[in-house]
């Protein structure tokens, strides 16, 4: 997580009018602002500013617009041989020397790729990852205009409150995408943990009471480099025999990682994963009220807002934070919901597919399958539903497909 | 398409650290469109955007824990401190901690959200290069994501719940039927305020949007998104008498 202040408002502009140059000037200056959204480090090297010509504009999903800053090389980083000419296309603005510093690019990123997949199987993740989790701090977007953006806002409300039906109607939709931006050129966090190159994995098991077994639990997947770094997973509980070790030597000022690290004695953390929690423990308890992304929105909030609608002794604002509470709690509980349904469908895919190959490999001929997806397919219609019907009420007649590639039935509607 | 219109949205109204942590996806999109999409590549490309994801959101969830900590400390604290006072300035504390709790909530749900729309995002392009090549990697290669941190939400859930908890009871007891005026009033604050509030609303109508049903619906596509029982919470935003707010 680095500093990055972004200038959305620029990008808004970009992505909404019509720019006649959806084949961008190379060394166009708005495109700095809107770079900086797209910095990224899609195994990357970290040349000077990258750019990635991502979320483009929104017309007819048209090929970036924004390139890169002078000193950038490639445009995207698919640098593959069998993609350099569609890259070209799909870089249509990138600047000048895109190109030859892809090609440049080209046989690097390969040549990391096929290392990576010498270590294991496809599935496996790479076990020297570069170092793509380095950030570089982005250009500076401009102050944004306080007062244009409260009016916007003030509108979008406005629009909110006469509509209809607001959560139905495509209006939010429209203002979310055309008012007012959330751009913001103030500090973030002060303290940035250097993000260190991941290398191992640790899963957290489901959770456990005691505090010494989370550390230890790897994956099988990855392998340690040799580096002994292992991203570590911390939870409440071990945060609490932290903060403990921490106040006994002293408080966080006084505290140093070794001292607590041999307080805490739990197998697996290292002096490492202790440094950098103690560097963002003390970061939060010297800017206490802000969250840790310490947007500027929250900033504007306090006193302009609150005199301008504190008319009546403050119950707007408690307004406020209840409504904004209440829509939360629904997205979280429709996440929740969405994330079991998607387990759900994967176990069912899973044990259907077993199915499959049962059927397939005690029938012994490979042909066998087509005549006998239909009926399979009937078993499975019949079990997905069941299980869907426990979770959702509106079923309209629903098509399956099996796992392997098989032509399409005819779709549901809308 | 839609879908990549709607995380592009997302990550457009998202906290601006976490804007180039989402899945490129479209990137991954024009991959697969290529002439000879190579299983090597498009499956290191995925990797590396797990990583991503893997790292980025376990130290978001370091970051909240050291928070929550913190919250709770302080909110003791103020319990100490000032009992049961009403003098002007514990509720002025109260009402800058509520906010911080709030605001809290929300990051949190950003980052479950942010964990669920990437996993969608993978799950959708992975079947959309089994379709286009022929493959079966979307399987097993889901089933490797399900196991991947930064889909195990279940702490940074449970801790969002918590604070749910926590609200209700640090919440003077008002009555619903607020006034239009005030209604309103609270609708333009928090319009105004928040980046997280327009955040979620940019992530509820993706889901919405994403679970109203599509041309390839199928075996595992989700079902229709189901908001017509929940308490809507617009419902009391839509206030009919246009009344106009003060600047």
């Amino acid at each position: 997580m680095e500093a990055r202040p972004v200038q959305r408002s620029g990008s808004r502009e970009l992505s909404t009018s019509s720019i006649p140059s959806t084949t961008p000037n190379p060394s166009s200056s708005s495109s700095d602002a809107f770079m900086n959204n797209n910095n990224t480090q899609f195994m990357s090297k970290p040349l000077g500013q990258q750019s990635y010509h991502l979320f483009s504009s929104s017309n007819g999903g048209a090929v970036g617009h924004i390139c890169s800053s002078s000193s950038s090389g490639f445009s995207s980083n698919l640098h593959y041989s069998s993609m350099v000419s569609h890259e070209k296309h799909y870089a249509s603005g990138s600047t000048s020397n895109g190109p030859p510093a892809a090609a440049a690019a080209l046989s690097n990123d390969t040549s990391w790729c096929h290392d990576s997949l010498h270590g294991g199987g496809f599935l496996d993740f790479p076990e020297n990852h570069q170092p793509s989790q380095i950030e570089e701090d982005g250009g500076i977007g401009g102050a944004f205009d306080d007062i244009q953006k409260r009016n916007d806002w003030h509108e979008w409300a406005d629009h909110l409150i006469t509509d209809e039906d607001p959560l139905l109607s495509t209006n939010w939709n429209d203002l979310l995408l055309e008012t007012g931006s959330n751009s913001d050129s103030k500090d973030q966090k002060p303290l940035q943990v250097p993000p260190q190159p991941p290398q191992i994995v640790q899963q957290q098991p489901s959770p456990p009471v005691s505090v010494e077994l989370r550390p230890v639990s790897t994956t099988s997947s990855n392998s340690n480099n040799g580096t002994g770094k292992a991203r570590m997973r911390w939870t409440p509980e071990l945060h609490e025999a932290f903060v403990e070790a921490v106040n006994s030597l002293g408080g966080s000022e006084r505290a140093t990682p070794k001292g607590v690290l041999k307080i805490m004695k739990v197998e697996g953390l290292t002096i490492y994963h202790v440094k950098s929690h103690l560097q963002k423990y003390r970061t939060a308890r010297y800017r206490p009220e802000p969250s840790e992304t310490g947007s500027p929105e929250k900033k504007l909030t306090p006193l302009e807002h609150i005199t301008s609608l504190d008319l009546k002794g403050g119950i707007g604002i408690t307004e406020a934070l209840r409504l904004q509470m209440e829509v939360q709690k629904q997205l979280h509980e429709q996440l929740e919901i969405q994330r079991n349904l998607q387990l759900r469908i994967e176990e069912q895919g899973k044990y259907l597919q077993m199915m499959f190959e049962k059927q397939n490999s005690g029938l012994g001929k490979g042909t066998a399958s087509t005549s006998d997806s239909p009926s399979k397919s009937e078993q499975e219609d019949k079990k997905i539903a069941d299980s869907k019907e426990l979770t959702t009420p509106e079923e309209t007649g629903k098509e399956k497909e099996p796992e392997s590639p098989q032509p399409k039935r005819p779709k549901t509607d809308n | 398409m839609k879908f990549g219109k709607r995380i592009k949205e997302q990550i457009q109204e998202s906290l601006p650290e976490w804007r180039d942590k989402f899945l490129r996806y479209k990137e991954l999109k024009n991959l697969i469109s290529s002439p000879a999409p190579a299983e090597s590549i498009f499956v290191c490309l995925l990797n590396a955007e797990i990583e991503k994801f893997n790292a980025f959101f376990v130290e978001q969830e370091e970051d909240f824990i050291i928070h929550h900590k913190e919250l709770q400390y302080r909110i003791q604290r103020l319990v100490e401190k000032c009992g049961d006072n009403d003098d002007v300035m514990f509720r002025e504390e109260i009402g800058e901690i509520r906010k911080d709790i709030v605001n809290f909530h929300g990051e949190m749900v950003l980052l479950v959200n942010y964990s669920n729309i990437n996993y969608t995002g993978l799950a959708k392009i992975l079947k959309k290069y089994d379709k286009r090549t022929g493959g079966a990697l979307r399987s097993p290669f889901i089933q490797k994501v399900l196991r991947q941190p930064f889909f195990k939400t279940d702490l940074v859930s449970r801790l969002v719940r918590e604070w749910e908890t926590t609200m209700d009871a640090m919440f003077p007891a008002l009555t619903r039927e607020v006034e239009g005026y005030e209604r309103s009033a609270a609708v333009s604050s928090a319009a105004a305020g928040e980046g997280i509030f327009r955040n979620t609303v940019a992530a509820l109508m993706t889901m919405r949007e994403m679970r109203r049903g599509s041309s390839t619906y199928g075996a595992y596509s989700l079902p229709p998104l189901n908001l017509s029982d929940s308490d809507l919470v617009l419902r009391p935003v839509h206030v009919p008498s246009p009344i106009p707010i003060p600047y």
